[in-house]
């Protein structure tokens, strides 16, 4: 399936106050094009989606949080799913789409013997999935959506054969960061500090 | 880290609001990680890696959470391609309290080649990721040195490290 | 079971051609006990005594090289079970010594839902396992030293009371490193350094 078809999918079923993080991948570029609302945060470095994404759901406890990661990218420090296993917050939800490749630089080792799947459970969490069709995915999607988690989800997809650029000025460095502070401090759940 | 030392530090952290407390042990703080995971006050995350760690503290921060990371030299080391990301580029506040491995007064045994690497690498690693950092050694102005690491870090919006060392860590 | 007697029960095994790698834990003073002569290279920090193992085992491709890790060090980065997985080398035998603590700091994941087994299977290693009894352990280790890996054991060990030291010229910093490269010199598949 298509990578930007799942996120196409997925788009919909995220609620305005539900909160994003993107991977340094297209993701960031397809996702920005799909969800110009709500907080979002792009084009995070290289296994550090998930982490951050946890540590937004420590921020906003009640509401979905949704990392949106890479293979390559979660295979950096796969260490992360031990810390999400253990926090174990029932409002967070990973989705990696495997695409077997670091961007147009040949195959990684989900192409060959590593299953993500499979080591997220070995690190603890239970509720997983690997996906290979759009209708299997908007399934795994609504459940993590609509039941406690932590979920981990899996989405097998086809290498996108262009480069894809978001908007720099949304999607990348102190411009994003600005975006997605203002989204955060305009957030109804939005706590801040109390000093 | 003794428990006057420890007993500053939770006090300190509680007044400025800091009740998120994330770490993978070590032991010259494992006295006052101890004590944050059992206070009631503290949300203790434990995390398999320093990396991980900072960024999950980042995603907290960011998200508006008060937020301390303790860890040591060695973590600032493993964790040094998230705090490049999560320092320079996205800016954070998140107190880091890390002990000074290596520092003079460091008695806990570890190998002199492992130590002196510690003490050559500590404070050049800091300035080059661009991380504001101080050096606490003394009891009498641990708690000023929160206080202050902690307006910094939300005035700067951005990591501060503060490294202990001398009476308050040994 | 004790670490230490799984060590007594490895060494043997281990003959003097053979490469270990041990991680920055009990496993250093322990394995320098049992195994003090032959090439060691000693204390690995956290994170790196598997991936170390790893280089060890593509320089020696002949000879086993066997890795004694920990549990806190190998999750500090468990992505070098994908490295080893694709790598595929048939040479390399790992054990993790878990004790579910670091040093004497209290529990790890692995005393509550983490497997590292499972996660070394879901990278992509195919032999791999967890022992509770020196029994097993010793089957185990048998196995894995006769046949074709990568193999990983996870071996479920209690604490160890009290410190444990050793002597840190043997075992330590560049002191080690000198006996280490003084071995591997003199190891008769040694094609280094001309």
């Amino acid at each position: 399936m298509k990578r930007y078809d799942c996120l196409k999918l997925l788009a919909p079923l995220v609620d305005e106050h539900m909160l994003t993080v993107t991977s340094l991948s297209s993701n960031t570029a397809f996702w920005s094009d799909l969800r110009r609302e709500g907080v979002n945060f792009f084009g995070c470095n290289m296994g550090l989606c998930i982490p951050f994404a946890l540590g937004l759901s420590a921020a906003f406890p009640r509401r979905k949080v949704i990392a949106l990661d890479s293979d390559g990218s979660l295979m950096i420090d796969t260490s992360s799913l031990i810390t999400v296993a253990d926090v174990n917050p029932p409002n967070f939800v990973a989705i990696v789409m495997d695409n077997g490749s670091y961007a147009r630089m040949g195959s990684t080792f989900t192409a060959r013997k590593t299953d993500l799947e499979k080591i997220a459970q070995g690190a603890g969490i239970a509720k997983t999935g690997t996906v290979r069709g759009e209708e299997a995915l908007a399934a795994a999607v609504k459940h993590a959506l609509e039941t406690s988690g932590p979920h981990f989800i899996v989405a097998k997809v086809e290498p996108d054969m262009v480069r894809v650029k978001g908007d720099p000025h949304r999607t990348y460095g102190r411009a994003m960061r600005e975006w997605f502070l203002d989204a955060v401090r305009r957030h109804p759940d939005y706590q801040q500090a109390r000093k | 880290m003794d428990q006057q030392s420890v007993q500053v530090i939770v006090e300190t952290l509680k007044e400025e609001g800091i009740d998120l407390a994330v770490t993978l042990p070590e032991e010259p703080t494992f006295s006052l990680t101890e004590a944050m995971r059992q206070d009631p006050y503290f949300q203790a995350v434990t995390v398999a890696g320093e990396g991980n760690g900072l960024a999950f503290c980042a995603g907290a921060a960011l998200g508006g959470r008060r937020v301390v990371f303790v860890t040591g030299v060695a973590g600032l080391l493993v964790g040094s391609w998230a705090l490049s990301q999560m320092g320079m580029v996205y800016g954070p506040p998140i107190l880091i309290l890390a002990s000074y491995r290596g520092d003079f007064g460091d008695h806990s045994g570890i190998p002199g080649s492992q130590l002196l690497m510690f003490k050559q690498v500590a404070e050049p690693l800091l300035g080059a990721l661009r991380v504001p950092y101080r050096v606490v050694s003394q009891k009498a102005t641990l708690k000023r040195m929160i206080q202050e690491g902690s307006f910094a870090c939300q005035d700067y919006s951005h990591p501060i490290v503060l490294l202990l060392s001398g009476e308050v860590l040994w | 079971m004790k670490r230490l007697d799984c060590l007594k029960v490895l060494a043997p095994l281990v003959d003097e051609h053979m490469l270990a790698v041990t991680s920055l834990s009990t496993n250093t003073p322990f394995w320098f006990t049992v195994r003090p002569q032959g090439p060691n290279f000693f204390a690995l920090n956290m994170g790196l005594c598997l991936p170390f193992a790893l280089g060890l085992s593509v320089a020696f491709p002949k000879r086993k090289i066997i890795a004694i890790d920990s549990d806190g060090s190998l999750m500090n980065d468990s992505s070098s079970l994908i490295t080893v997985a694709d790598v595929n080398p048939p040479n390399l035998v790992a054990f993790v010594m878990d004790n579910g603590s670091y040093a004497h700091m209290g529990p790890t994941f692995t005393t509550r839902r983490t497997d590292l087994a499972k996660m070394a299977q879901g990278a992509g290693i195919a032999n791999t396992g967890t022992v509770g009894s020196l029994e097993e352990f010793s089957a185990a280790a048998k196995q894995a030293m006769e046949s074709r890996g990568p193999t990983l054991i996870v071996a479920k060990v209690e604490r160890d009371a009290g410190r444990v030291s050793a002597d840190r010229s043997r075992t330590s910093g560049r002191p080690m490193r000198e006996w280490f490269m003084d071995a591997v010199r003199h190891h008769p598949d040694y094609k280094g350094g001309r």
